[in-house]
């Protein structure tokens, strides 16, 4: 019924070869059958009308030179560094904008809307400071005012935790974004590191209003007065943010593809809670010389906490020094810097699937 | 994975024949490019017809065909060559593989295997995934804008225009939750069509709204479309096609099947459409 010229594979014929990689040809022109006629079977596609032009395809060499010679480039390519971060830094409009209307948007829909980003906190740091700071009373010793201790140590991993769990989920979780735009794909993990640290303004001023609160609890070592070292605040969660968007993009990069990593993620969140001594001291409940006591105090989250403990300066036994400052510093600078690489390292990889 | 929308467009809301432009240098080169999907879920009686062990399917390693993972090959070894001033449509029943080819070429799904070189930006029209529902529209606007690659202040210099286009009214000013479908579309549409790429791909975006308002998109289209270099076009609709385009491709089940002028290859398909019977062929994995 119908000619097929030779470099031709009949469609039938294709279903069966299609795993393996047959170079196709699209088929010549052949006699147009009557298709008008009674079909007892499907048409096969070996019957266009006459005239349809064929194109061979390029080989792969042939297709490199052609797009050379044009002056094409190739996309899905990982873009140089410096390219990146250039593009990154073009973007910033958008990742601000993008990470305010999401912080906005977050608690939208509750009656108390925006008030229950601070009352989260704080709820959750009141079960701590009950249970660490008056039932438990040996669990810092040394440490006058336990309540902001906790509170402190509580509110700054809390922050920390929810950074590391938005990066871990944040391309996943934006697939469609991937899909529909062109852009420097660090730009969704950092927008969201970037909602969760817009999200901290209100919970670091939470947390200077309850440490003067504490003051006035019973046996807290007395009442909290403010010192212009608390103007470092901010500083010291910049550097936090730094630090664990460091984390996050590590982690982005691991939960892109494998949503199995965003349920291992939390435990190791929650040993590292223990671990960094957000509700009780590690200085004062490990033994001298225990081998892991200078691998807890000198990892850097235990660090982060400890200078935001030393920025309130209310406690004689954490003073703030320029050591203190110097560790942070390089940790958040280092950490970033290896997360960054880590992440743009797989670049072209994102939006699969 | 691809959102598709099927309607055909009503005669009088067709645009132009399009004029045949001398044709320039290549512009976008695809070399034999595959794209497979993984699909995370329990296949009950899936493709495969081999019984596997308890264990095996208990400790799931991922591989194709054994554990909860299938893969979908949707794009299967494509390659063709697009010069400056063509408009190619691409044509080709439900789950052929279109829709995904093209955002291939945008640069927006990496190929699993082979590449893409192009010589612009390339733009894909009428998608915009940057929205939050539970923002007002103007602030979806500027979000939107910013996502396309435009700078704050262009995108605040459009913003009127594109609340005109999109002709929100007072709603401009609510959460687009509270927009009709008819409404979020228009104003999707009209944020994406803030930009004039080079390269410019549409992927069924001219059939959304009422008839006045599909007047105005297709001219809109056509705006941009003179503008850009290279137009892909992706529909359902042959008539639309017939018009728009120059040079149409039909991809079948992830395949190239025919590549030549609009009429011959438009009149091939429609003649295969017609005369099959069985359900739409990108169903079947194998």
């Amino acid at each position: 019924m119908t000619t097929v010229t030779s470099g031709c594979v009949p469609f039938s014929d294709l279903t069966k070869n299609d795993r393996n990689d047959v170079p196709l040809k699209t088929c010549r022109a052949a006699k147009t059958p009557d298709m008008t006629g009674t079909k007892k079977e499907e048409p096969s596609l070996t019957e266009p009308k006459p005239g349809v032009p064929v194109a061979t395809p390029l080989t792969s060499d042939e297709a490199q030179t052609l797009a050379q010679q044009s002056g094409l480039r190739q996309m899905g390519v990982r873009p140089p560094l410096r390219r990146y971060i250039r593009g990154i830094w073009g973007r910033r409009s958008f990742i601000w904008n993008l990470s305010s209307s999401r912080a906005y948007v977050r608690n939208q829909g509750s009656y108390l809307g925006q008030a229950w980003t601070v009352l989260r906190p704080i709820l959750d740091a009141a079960t701590m400071i009950i249970i660490f700071g008056f039932l438990f009373h040996g669990s810092a010793p040394g440490i006058e005012n336990r309540a902001a201790f906790i509170l402190i140590g509580s509110f700054s991993y809390s922050f920390f935790q929810g950074v590391v769990m938005a990066g871990v989920g944040s391309i996943p979780s934006d697939l469609q974004l991937i899909r529909s735009h062109q852009f420097p794909r660090a730009v969704v993990p950092l927008s969201a590191v970037l909602t969760e640290t817009v999200l901290f303004g209100p919970i670091l001023a939470a947390m200077v209003v309850l440490v003067i609160v504490t003051g006035f609890l019973p046996d807290m070592g007395g009442p909290v007065s403010p010192r212009w070292s608390w103007l470092l605040l901010p500083i010291a969660a910049m550097l936090l943010s730094l630090f664990s968007a460091g984390v996050a993009l590590f982690f982005a990069r691991l939960g892109a593809r494998t949503p199995d990593i965003a349920n291992i993620v939390p435990f190791f969140l929650s040993l590292g809670r223990f671990a960094s001594g957000a509700t009780f001291s590690i200085a004062g409940l490990t033994g001298h010389d225990s081998w892991f006591r200078p691998l807890l105090l000198y990892q850097p989250v235990q660090i982060f906490l400890e200078l935001f403990r030393a920025v309130f300066g209310n406690e004689p036994l954490i003073p703030m020094s320029a050591g203190l400052w110097l560790l942070a510093i390089l940790y958040a600078v280092g950490t970033f810097s290896i997360g960054f690489l880590f992440f743009w390292g797989a670049e072209e990889t994102y939006g699969r699937d | 994975m691809t959102d598709e929308i099927d309607y055909e467009v009503d005669e009088e809301n067709l645009p132009e024949r399009v004029e045949r432009q001398p044709l320039g240098e290549p512009s976008v080169i695809v070399d034999n490019v595959h794209i497979t999907y993984r699909v995370f879920g329990a296949r009950k009686g899936g493709t495969t017809q081999t019984k596997t062990p308890l264990l095996n399917r208990a400790i799931s390693l991922g591989r194709p065909d054994t554990g909860p993972i299938t893969e979908v090959r949707a794009v299967r070894g494509v390659s063709f060559v697009a010069r400056h001033g063509e408009s190619i449509g691409i044509v080709g029943t439900n789950g052929s593989g279109k829709s995904t080819l093209l955002r291939a070429i945008a640069g927006l799904l990496p190929p699993s295997k082979g590449r893409v070189f192009v010589s612009g930006e390339p733009a894909l029209l009428g998608v915009n995934a940057a929205l939050l529902p539970r923002l007002t529209g103007e602030r979806n606007i500027t979000i939107g804008g910013l996502a396309l690659g435009l700078s704050l202040r262009q995108v605040r210099a459009h913003t009127p225009e594109v609340a005109e286009f999109a002709e929100l009214g007072d709603f401009l000013f609510l959460p687009m939750s509270s927009y009709s479908s008819g409404m979020s579309s228009r104003l999707r549409f009209a944020i994406s069509t803030m930009q004039t790429p080079d390269i410019l791909m549409i992927d069924e975006a001219l059939a959304t709204g009422d008839a006045s308002f599909r007047k105005k998109s297709t001219e809109r289209i056509e705006q941009i479309r003179d503008h850009a270099g290279t137009v892909f076009f992706v529909s359902h609709s042959l008539a639309s096609v017939r018009a728009m385009c120059t040079r149409v491709l039909w991809i079948d089940k992830g395949l190239l099947v025919a590549d030549g002028d609009v009429d011959e290859v438009c009149d091939a398909y429609d003649a295969f459409v017609k005369g099959r019977s069985g359900a739409s062929a990108g169903a079947n994995l194998n």
